[in-house]
C-alpha cells in the first residue's frame, strides 16, 4: 500500500491538525476573560500571527527547502483569504448581521462550497460514509454556531 | 441585499477560497513547510500594517497579551502545516471538514474551564463531531480497500 493512500496516516495527521487548530483560537477567549480583548484585539492578532510565523519559519529552515514561485503565490493568496475571511466576518457582524446567521453561513457554507469544489473540480470520490460524515459535520458546526 | 449580507457573503467566499487553495497547493505539489511559511508571512505583514496604521496604540501591549497570543499562534501554525501534509493522504472535501470540526475544542474548553452553559443544541452538536470524524475515517478506509 502506498503511503499516499494510507487512511491511518490521514487520520493521525487530521487529528493533530484538529486539536492544534481547535486550541489556536482559545487564546482569544482567555484574553476576553481577562478583560483585555476589546482594547488589544488587533495587537493580540499581531502577536498570534508572529508566533505562527516563527514556528513556520523554523519548520521551513529545518526542512532545508527553498519555496518556489507557485508556493510563494499560493501561500500569499491563502494568507490574504484567511485575513479577508476574518475581516469580512467581523464587518458583517459590525454591520448588524446577527452572529447566529453569520457563523452558520460562513462556516457551514464554506464547508459545502469546498466539498463541492473537491467533488466537482478535483473529481474527488466520497462514498456513503463520507457523505454521511459531511452532513453530520456540517450539522454539528451549524449547531455549534446556533447553540 | 444590505451591506452586512454582502460582507457575510464575501467572508463565505474568502474562507471557501482558502479551502480550495489548500487543494490547489496539493495538486501543484506545494510542500507544506513552504506553503505554511508563506501563508504565515503574508498574514503577518497585513496584520502588522493594520496595527501600525489602523490602530491608535501601535504594537505595544501588556506582557500577558503577547504571552497568551504567541503559543496559541504557534498551535494554529502547527495545524496548517500538519493539515497540508494530511491533505496529500485524503480528499479536500473530507479533510476541510475534519479541520473545521475543531471548532468543538474551544467550545468544550470554555465549558470545562469557564463553566459556560451547555444547551441541548450545543450538546448535540458536540456529540456529532466524533461521529462525523469516525465516518470520514471509515470512508477513507473503504476507499483504500477499493483501490
Amino acid at each position: 500500500m502506498s503511503d499516499e493512500r494510507d487512511s491511518g496516516v490521514w487520520l493521525r495527521l487530521m487529528l493533530v491538525s484538529f486539536v492544534a487548530n481547535g486550541i489556536g483560537p482559545f487564546g482569544l477567549k482567555i484574553l476576553t476573560e481577562m478583560g483585555l480583548a476589546t482594547q488589544y484585539q488587533a495587537q493580540y492578532l499581531l502577536y498570534w500571527y508572529l508566533g505562527g510565523f516563527v514556528f513556520a519559519a523554523i519548520a521551513l529552515w529545518r526542512s532545508g527547502l527553498r519555496p518556489h514561485g507557485t508556493e510563494v503565490t499560493l501561500g500569499a493568496l491563502m494568507g490574504v483569504c484567511s485575513l479577508l475571511g476574518q475581516s469580512f466576518t467581523g464587518l458583517a457582524l459590525s454591520n448588524g448581521m446577527p452572529g447566529h446567521v453569520v457563523f452558520p453561513i460562513t462556516t457551514g457554507g464554506s464547508l459545502f462550497l469546498v466539498a463541492s469544489a473537491g467533488l466537482l473540480l478535483f473529481k474527488e470520490k466520497v462514498g456513503p460514509y463520507g457523505m454521511a460524515g459531511m452532513v453530520l459535520g456540517i450539522a454539528a458546526l451549524v449547531g455549534l454556531s446556533l447553540g | 441585499m444590505n451591506t452586512g449580507q454582502v460582507y457575510m457573503l464575501l467572508g463565505l467566499l474568502s474562507f471557501s477560497m482558502l479551502g480550495v487553495l489548500h487543494k490547489v497547493a496539493d495538486v501543484k505539489h506545494g510542500r507544506p513547510p513552504a506553503i505554511n511559511a508563506l501563508l504565515a508571512v503574508s498574514s503577518l505583514v497585513f496584520v502588522f500594517a493594520f496595527v501600525m496604521f489602523g490602530t491608535a496604540g501601535g504594537p505595544a501591549v501588556p506582557r500577558p497579551v503577547a504571552l497568551i497570543a504567541i503559543p496559541f499562534g504557534i498551535s494554529a501554525s502547527v495545524a496548517i502545516l500538519v493539515f497540508q501534509a494530511g491533505v496529500k493522504h485524503g480528499s479536500i472535501a473530507t479533510s476541510w471538514l475534519a479541520i473545521n470540526l475543531s471548532a468543538g475544542i474551544p467550545t468544550v474548553a470554555s465549558i470545562l474551564i469557564y463553566g459556560e452553559p451547555v444547551g441541548t443544541k450545543k450538546a448535540l452538536a458536540l456529540a456529532l463531531i466524533p461521529i462525523s470524524m469516525f465516518l470520514l475515517w471509515q470512508d477513507k478506509k473503504q476507499q483504500e480497500r477499493r483501490s
